[in-house]
């Protein structure tokens, strides 16, 4: 074998060693140390070879040259397509030039007031219990609102809703129950619904009171409906609202319109501090009842033949319990601050 | 009502709970308890003190020094008390301990001499007003030994919540008959109170007898009457064992013989009054309305002017008291009384009820006389109260008990089906449990066929009057906690779901995806802003009911300005209200408001900010109308309503039958405080109606199969035209094949004359049936172009048509 020859064959070898180094770098730093390895002008093993050429004959001179300078261009053009995709990956990862790190265009956040958010939660569970939405006027009469709920406007029941009164007749309902007679008015049993909106009090503004309240009224009238179903119903809606594990305590209570009355009330299952699941105090969440039989009547529906329930509830004092919101003027103040917190 | 849970063991010798315990009971009865006082807890550090010896104080006239034994030894004490003695026992807080008010006592040197300890009054007891001295104990008690249960204090007062049906419950005996069932309960023991022999003389509407005469006038408002005699009583202060169980149930001790009637009050539910009968004249007592003009001063001082017709007590001369309310002054029980006339009355409660809030006032009697008071339980009240005048205040009761009963009460009869029982309750009772449920509670069972009779007994005979009631003490009474909850077997109901709550939704999800936040304003809105007037309003601010939502919208603006916000978007939908509705209410009609400022986006590091501009606020009226009334409602610039936006800078939402529906606009200076940094207000009022409008089904039309071809026309449109005209001229008169007109460009200046801007239009043309070629789209431009020349006098820019991007 001639002296150039093996000197080819060496060139060749350095070749696949400096891809197969190349190959192997993961970092600009280790490129450039094969770099210098293979390619530096001085300690390079290819230029080390060149150096040699000045020994050869003149015969062997030109094949060993042309040789190593074909291994020098291929490996500059693999350093420089290994440099590259370095290059590339610092885009992708954040590079000075473009750094994708930066916050990219935000948009404004909207959200649904935070009892808008309960009263939907609400209306949701019932929905699949096979509930639909209902509505009726905010300025009321005394009939609606009063009389045919079996509220004489003589009796002291009345008096527990200081009620609002309007120059030229009527008065701004104090609970949502206006909204039964409406509908039973208007629609035959089986009738299932809640009637979410506002109702008012003569209520002055502090931490816990408001003039004006959201209140959901529910009612199902059908034939056969028992006290059994509406602790059945009330109790599934309590535990798929508050939770699995839930109890759920029917007390005794008077409304007018309602007898048997009750009051409702949740015991939660909470994670405390030392991430222990404890029991919460009884909260009251509604006051309910089976329909007094004078409030079908009232509606021209035969109460021996027909039953029903019905119950009254707060989700703005829920959607405070929910959220932990401690006073309720919050909830009309309509600061951005606070509303933007339920988006 | 205050419960004393001392009175309650009194009255039900066999309760045996705890206060936590009885509370907890009383909440399954449906009487939940809003408070437990630990009498006790607030003087645990008062002991008793036996005084040994007293001297003057050497350096003061007014102050005597003491030797007290206190249980640990004998210490001295100043005292400035003029009552203190030696061999006396009192009230001795040592040293160390907390009085009520937290106040610790420490060792002090008063006037050169060492105090170590101090005796005390009933007021720094907090037992009562009396500070002319220490309260001296009567009786010998073992010095150390804990103050309170000596006074009864060992004791717990019970806020029971009795709901207005319960009038029953507003007396120790009736919340110990709800404990234990009428088999549990009896009349306390007092000391010295025994049974007189009295006879009764009933008559109506008037009867004599023991020196008197009761006529009831008015038997449709005063059902019963009926008095009792005792004269020759001293008027003073009660013995310790009444005051302390009236203190311990919240009352004032007043004096023996008007706390005797407190006393029973409380124990029976029953109110009674005590007249001085030497200021009845006649003596006689009549029971009639009022007479125009005629007034009577009541107990609290108060000059009282009556209506006509309200019920009165009277003598044959004048009023004396506001019957089942208030009594008088002029008859009042005072030291100087030594004959009592005493009223046990029965009047009718919605005639009490009628007064008392006439006069703005209620007491703890037409608080009872409102829900109801036993009709059967008079008399034995009327003698109680004898009972304890005389063992209290000496005299001698008259033998007759007076009783004017025009109208004599007979126990209601109610008929009860078990088998109706399960049908409401949805588990079967039978009538023998029926009868062990109710029976306890007083009401007598006999079972016939088919049902139950039930005869409701005088403490409930104002609620429980109906089948229905009976259910529900059966369940109170068997426990609703012991009923299943098992989810069973339902049928949808009939009711739709309602559309205007489903728009809600609807417009929720769009402005809620924009950005914006849904806020809650109130209906109430101050007199400026609303024209229905609340008769009874809260304040000034809330005195009306709202014209627009916006109006409250923009007060949150204001709010959020006020606290540095610049960039607000805010919505909320609700009822507005109108004078001139139907059946004697308020035109109430439902609407959605929008109020924004600021910037349109967060601002970003890339570009400027772009505030909020009338064009951001078309387009987000255009959607909202879309949304509301799909397909009939236009946008176009004109007046809603007038006070809100600014002239010249407003739109006008008109529905398909030419009505306004909404406006839209920049908000006036006036009509929202900004501070000098923030930027325009943009707000927006939509009438929402009731929302049955639905969005048609889309029909289906098949997808283009030629390409469009576009071309871009800028015309030089005078500022007299609206631009408008122009692109509904365009849309209308382009032929079948010109499916799209927008407008692309705006450009005033430049080779632009005065008075004209250069609108650029772009212009997208597309068969159904052929490729479109260039000259024939040309064609049609033209023959735009000269139409609108001839229409409009419009020119194209120079260079005009050309083709699209």
């Amino acid at each position: 074998m001639s002296e150039a020859g093996s000197l080819v064959d060496e060139l060749r070898a350095l070749e696949r060693e400096a891809q197969n180094a190349i190959a192997g770098t993961s970092d600009p730093a280790a490129l450039e140390q094969v770099r210098v390895a293979f390619l530096g002008r001085r300690e390079g093993r290819v230029s080390r070879i060149l150096r040699q050429l000045g020994g050869l004959g003149p015969e062997a001179r030109p094949a060993v040259g042309a040789e190593a300078n074909r291994v020098k261009q291929v490996l500059r053009g693999a350093l420089e397509e290994r440099e590259r995709r370095f290059a590339r990956e610092r885009a992708d990862t954040g590079t000075p030039a473009r750094d994708l790190t930066l916050p990219g265009r935000d948009r404004w956040r909207g959200a649904r007031h935070p009892v808008t958010l309960v009263v939907d939660e609400i209306c949701d569970i019932f929905a699949r219990l096979g509930f639909t939405r209902a509505r009726g006027p905010e300025a009321e009469t005394e009939w609606y609102n009063f009389v045919a709920l079996n509220t004489p406007l003589d009796h002291p029941a009345a008096d527990e809703q200081d009620t609002l009164y309007l120059k030229g007749g009527g008065l701004l309902r104090s609970h949502t129950s206006p909204v039964q007679i409406r509908i039973l008015e208007e629609y035959r049993p089986p009738v299932r619904i809640l009637a979410p909106g506002p109702a008012y009090r003569r209520d002055t503004w502090d931490a816990t009171h408001a003039p004006a309240f959201f209140q959901i009224e529910g009612l199902a009238v059908d034939e056969g409906i028992t006290f059994v179903d509406f602790k059945a119903t009330l109790s599934e809606f309590a535990r798929r609202f508050w939770g699995p594990g839930t109890r759920v305590r029917f007390r005794p209570g008077y409304f007018p319109f309602t007898e048997p009355s009750a009051e409702v009330d949740v015991k939660r299952r909470v994670v405390g501090a030392d991430g222990r699941v404890e029991e919460t105090a009884w909260l009251e969440i509604m006051g309910a009842g089976m329909v007094d039989p004078a409030v079908l009547e009232n509606v021209g529906i035969d109460p021996e033949r027909y039953s029903g329930w019905a119950f009254g509830m707060g989700p703005a004092r829920i959607a405070m319990l929910k959220y932990g919101i401690t006073d309720i003027r919050m909830l009309y103040e309509n600061d951005i601050r606070f509303l933007s917190q339920f988006a | 009502m205050n419960v004393s849970r001392r009175w309650l063991q009194a009255v039900a010798p066999g309760l045996d709970l705890d206060a936590g315990e009885i509370a907890a009971r009383l909440a399954m009865r449906g009487a939940p308890v809003e408070r437990i006082t630990d009498l006790a807890a607030e003087i645990a550090g008062v002991v008793i003190g036996r005084v040994q010896r007293v001297r003057r104080h050497p350096n003061a006239d007014r102050l005597s020094v003491c030797e007290v034994d206190g249980g640990n030894g004998t210490v001295q004490v100043v005292c400035g008390a003029p009552n203190v003695r030696a061999g006396a026992c009192y009230p001795f807080v040592p040293v160390g301990a907390v009085l009520p008010g937290d106040v610790r006592i420490k060792r002090v040197r008063i006037r050169g001499q060492e105090s170590r300890g101090m005796l005390c009054s009933a007021r720094e007891l907090g037992l009562g007003t009396d500070h002319r001295g220490i309260l001296e104990l009567a009786g010998q008690f073992d010095p150390g030994s804990p103050f309170a249960p000596t006074v009864g204090l060992d004791d717990h007062r019970l806020d029971v919540e009795v709901s207005p049906n319960r009038g029953d419950l507003l007396s120790h005996m009736g919340v110990a008959r709800e404990l234990v069932g009428e088999g549990g309960i009896r009349l306390a023991d007092l000391p010295g109170a025994v049974e007189h022999e009295l006879t009764v003389r009933t008559g109506s509407p008037a009867v004599d007898g023991a020196g008197v005469r009761v006529r009831i006038d008015d038997p449709r408002q005063c059902w019963r009457y009926m008095a009792a005699v005792v004269r020759g009583v001293r008027v003073g202060p009660s013995p310790e064992w009444l005051a302390s169980r009236l203190r311990a149930a919240g009352a004032h001790p007043i004096n023996n013989v008007v706390d005797a009637t407190n006393y029973v009050l409380l124990e029976l539910g029953q109110p009674l009054h005590a007249f001085d009968l030497a200021r009845v004249a006649g003596p006689g007592i009549v029971v009639r309305g009022a007479r125009q003009g005629e007034t009577v001063r009541t107990l609290d001082g108060e000059r009282r002017e009556l209506d006509e017709g309200m019920l009165l007590i009277c003598d044959p001369g004048e009023a004396l008291a506001i019957a089942g309310v208030m009594g008088g002054s002029d008859s009042e029980i005072g030291e100087g009384t030594t004959d009592v006339l005493l009223e046990c009355a029965l009047f009718n409660p919605k005639g009490v009820r009628a007064v008392r809030r006439a006069l703005g006032m209620s007491t703890d009697a037409s608080y009872r006389f409102e829900r109801g008071v036993d009709p059967a339980g008079l008399e034995l009240a009327i003698r109680r109260t004898v009972s304890i005048i005389v063992a209290t205040a000496g005299g001698e009761p008259a033998p007759t008990l007076l009783d004017a009963c025009p109208r004599p009460w007979r126990a209601p009869v109610v008929a009860l089906r078990p088998e109706r029982v399960g049908r409401l309750l949805g588990v079967r009772f039978e009538a023998g449990d029926i009868v062990d449920l109710l029976e306890p509670l007083g009401y007598r069972c006999s079972p016939a066929a088919g049902a139950i009779e039930v005869t409701v007994p005088g403490h409930r005979s104002y609620d429980t009057l109906r089948e229905v009631d009976l259910v529900e003490e059966i369940a109170r009474v068997h426990g609703y906690d012991r009923f299943p909850d098992g989810l069973g077997a339902f049928r949808p109901g009939t009711v739709p779901d309602d559309p205007l709550l489903r728009l809600h939704d609807r417009l929720r999800t769009i402005l809620v995806g924009r950005g914006f936040l849904e806020a809650h304003t109130t209906a109430f809105a101050p007199a400026e802003e609303g024209e229905v007037e609340v008769l009874n309003p809260v304040s000034a601010e809330e005195s009306h009911l709202r014209r627009t939502v916006l109006f409250g919208l923009l007060h949150a603006v204001e709010h959020n300005f006020a606290r540095g916000a610049r960039d607000i978007r805010l919505f909320d939908m609700g009822a507005v209200f109108g004078g001139d509705g139907s059946g004697g209410l308020p035109r109430e009609t439902n609407r959605l408001a929008v109020a924004m400022t600021g910037r349109r986006r967060p601002h970003h590091w890339s570009a400027g900010d772009r505030p909020w501009d009338e064009w951001e606020l078309r387009g987000l009226a255009e959607e909202l109308a879309a949304a509301v009334r799909p397909g009939e409602c236009s946008v176009e610039p004109g007046t809603f309503d007038s006070t809100f936006f600014e002239e010249g800078c407003e739109f006008l939402l008109r529905a398909a039958d030419g009505s306004a529906v909404g406006g839209a606009g920049r908000v006036s200076a006036d009509r929202v405080d900004a501070p000098v940094w923030a930027g325009p207000v943009w707000g927006l009022e939509l009438e929402l109606g009731d929302g049955v409008r639905r969005r048609p089904d889309p029909a289906f039309r098949p997808l283009p199969a030629f390409p469009a071809v576009e071309r871009d026309l800028a015309l030089l449109i005078p500022d007299s035209l609206p631009a408008r005209q122009v692109l509904e001229f365009l849309e209308k008169g382009g032929g079948r094949d010109l499916v799209g007109v927008s407008v692309f460009d705006l450009f005033r200046g430049g080779d632009v004359a005065d008075g004209y801007r250069s609108v650029g239009f772009r212009l997208r043309f597309q068969s159904g049936r052929r490729t479109l070629t260039d000259s024939a789209v040309d064609r049609a431009v033209r023959r735009l172009v000269q139409r609108l020349k001839e229409e409009f006098g419009v020119e194209p820019r120079a260079g005009a048509a050309g083709p699209g991007r």
